[in-house]
């Protein structure tokens, strides 16, 4: 019952009223972050970080404000999948399939009070697995050598395109150009300067902080502007709340397996919440059969994605804490604050830093209860700003990412570099590599080529010492795998979401 | 459906791999001698890893996506000027005169009228140089207006 303890803790340091405060305050700017069109978690989080860096908040606050963030963008996400169809961020995308006809029944508002309680269920479900999770993982993880870590971080790129990424080769791409960003510098180990190009404001590196806003928040606005959806879209009428607590109650299994669906999904490396929400959907549906008119406008079926998204998006956490290796783009967000905050992620982490590990747990717990209590009577304030349109909102985000950057340095040459990495950004995701695998491997290049270097010193430079254990071994096959899989089981899992979605509103 | 997006990424990557192997190799020897893995052990590597994937796009390319032409080709690069010249100009003239003429003129450039654009600019300059100054003390940039 060590755990319990540790909870406690947790709660003690989650509770003071300081903390409290900013884990409400993420919550709230979480939600209308999630709620944005063209402002996904991962994005939002990361103009976050340089806030929290300059405001000079002890690493435990800091982490306790952008898990909380973390967490309302999940819940924001429902509300413009729910009134404008369109999906606040990716795993929100099978709210659309019953929450949109909900809306256009008059019941808005039901289908936003089902999403919440939805949501707070599957992050309860989600948060009491790490709790359970993630001290068993960190243990079994202390047994790593350098070698399998090196072989941990290569299974982590290779499974982060996803099973439903379409070319694995530009996720591979994607790694190793932001692992080469990250050998710019001076080497730690010898001193050596590498692509410094006599520039001082190399030597240091590459703050990864400057390209994670860049790539993100200018190529997103490069991308609204290219699209010209800029006057933004009409709102669906939210209307009087009509739920029974009947209805409530009839949801309530149907939270249960969601919930914990999702929650494996998200710990799964490589899977995810998209994944989560898509197989508490169709598993839902399958289930309840002719029970249930899904697709329709069933609260059950808007219930479903979003217990299962929620319940991920804590599963997601359980690899970033305990091996430092997140599995989505806004755990690696949240993995780039970890590090600049000099805390090393990982299996020590819960031992080194125990009083911030288990401080964001109850914070994720104390925040999911804020949540419930922030969306049902402020949904009606959540719904008036998502009708902002993007024009005045875009341009007013991007300033608000320079002024980050800015307080961080003071320094102009850091501007113009974010904004070089937002154009790198933009052009790279219009020949469809992905970001995120760009970040990790700037996050994870450092710790990788010191694996590298101690596992070699360790065997006196014989290269086979990295696949010499069945642990190594077991890890460079399944990293493997997670190449290998998309070209077999993509095509089919993207061909069956794409027909789930075509098809649901109109099936019967 | 054309697919020369791939191949000229392929081409670049294919140039900076080797470009970037190559500047590994040439680092004098660290102090104390050669080890087992030098400061070049990893870029090597990198470099062979990003030459390989990069040659696999030339040969296998995915279809293009549309690229912007004209009008909108110009929109973003007049977008891109209005954030280098936000930049440049921050410090000079002040936040809050810099940040209202970058978000009003990017305002404007997607769509809104231009009298609401820069008043929107004004408006959120101004409460945050205020919750920066004031309430967060962190110090922006005051500009000729500020006073000393």
């Amino acid at each position: 019952m060590e755990t319990l303890q540790f909870l406690m803790d947790g709660f003690a340091v989650a509770l003071t009223p300081y903390n409290l405060m900013f884990a409400l305050f993420g919550a709230f700017i979480g939600t209308l972050i999630g709620a944005l069109p063209g402002l996904g978690p991962a994005n939002g989080v990361a103009i976050l970080i340089p806030l929290a860096f300059t405001l000079g908040l002890p690493p435990e606050t800091a982490m306790i404000l952008l898990t909380s963030v973390y967490a309302g963008a999940m819940y924001g996400g429902r509300i413009s999948s729910i009134l404008l169809n369109i999906p606040g961020d990716e795993p929100a995308m099978m709210t659309c399939l019953d929450g949109y006809p909900m809306a256009q029944k008059g019941r808005a508002a039901d289908a936003l009070a089902i999403s919440a309680i939805a949501s707070f269920a599957g992050g309860l479900i989600g948060t009491i697995g790490l709790i359970l999770l993630a001290p068993v993982l960190a243990r079994f993880a202390l047994t790593f050598g350098p070698a399998e870590y090196f072989a941990l971080f290569l299974l982590a790129f290779a499974t982060l395109g996803g099973i439903t990424g379409k070319n694995p080769m530009k996720t591979v791409v994607a790694a190793t150009l932001g692992v080469m960003i990250s050998t710019v510098g001076i080497d730690i180990a010898t001193g050596t300067q590498r692509y410094t190009f006599g520039v001082l404001e190399l030597y240091e590196g590459i703050d990864f902080i400057l390209a994670i806003v860049g790539l993100f928040a200018i190529s997103e606005l490069l991308f609204f502007i290219e699209s010209r959806a800029g006057a933004g879209r009409k709102l669906i009428q939210v209307g009087k709340l009509s739920l029974s607590l009947k209805e409530v109650i009839a949801t309530i299994p149907t939270l249960f397996r969601g919930g914990i669906l999702g929650f494996i999904s998200g710990v799964l490396p490589g899977a995810g919440a998209s994944l989560g929400s898509f197989i508490s959907y169709t598993l839902e549906k399958q289930y309840l059969g002719k029970k249930a008119h899904f697709g329709d406008g069933d609260s059950r079926g808007v219930a479903a994605p979003e217990a299962g998204n929620n319940g991920a998006s804590s599963g997601a956490l359980v690899p970033m804490l305990t091996l430092g290796v997140p599995g989505s783009g806004t755990t690696a967000v949240l993995l780039a604050m970890l590090i600049s905050l000099n805390i090393t992620p990982g299996p020590l982490m819960f031992t080194q830093n125990a009083d911030i590990v288990w401080g964001v747990i109850a914070a994720l717990l104390i925040g999911n209860v804020l949540l419930l209590v922030l969306n049902i009577p402020l949904v009606g304030f959540f719904v008036k700003l998502l009708s902002v349109p993007p024009m005045y909102l875009l341009p007013v985000v991007t300033m608000v990412a320079f002024v980050g950057i800015y307080s961080i340095s003071h320094s102009t040459f850091d501007l113009y570099f974010m904004i070089a990495f937002g154009v790198a950004g933009y052009v790279l995701r219009k020949l469809d590599i992905p970001l995120v695998p760009i970040i990790l491997g700037m996050l994870l290049g450092p710790e990788m080529e010191k694996n590298l270097g101690h596992a070699l010193v360790l065997s006196d430079g014989d290269w086979s010492t990295l696949w010499g254990s069945p642990l190594a071994i077991g890890l460079w096959a399944f990293a493997a795998l997670g190449l290998a899989l998309p070209y077999i089981v993509g095509p089919l899992l993207r061909r069956r979401m794409k027909v789930a979605i075509t098809e649901g509103p109109e099936s019967d | 459906m054309t697919a020369r997006g791939d191949r000229v990424l392929g081409l670049v990557l294919l140039v900076l791999a080797v470009a970037y192997g190559w500047a590994a190799q040439q680092w004098p020897e660290p102090f104390g001698g050669a080890e087992a893995v030098g400061p070049e052990t990893f870029p090597t590597l990198l470099a062979i890893v990003l030459a390989l994937s990069s040659l696999y796009l030339m040969v296998k390319p995915d279809p293009d996506q549309g690229w912007p032409l004209g009008r909108t080709a110009g929109e973003l690069v007049l977008a891109l000027v209005i954030l280098v010249v936000y930049a440049a100009l921050i410090e000079p003239l002040g936040f809050v005169a810099a940040t209202t003429l970058a978000v009003g003129s990017l305002s404007w450039r997607m769509g809104a009228k231009p009298s609401t654009a820069f008043l929107s600019g004004l408006a959120s300059a101004v409460v945050v140089f205020v919750v920066f100054n004031y309430g967060l003390s962190l110090s922006l940039p005051a500009g000729p207006l500020g006073g000393e």
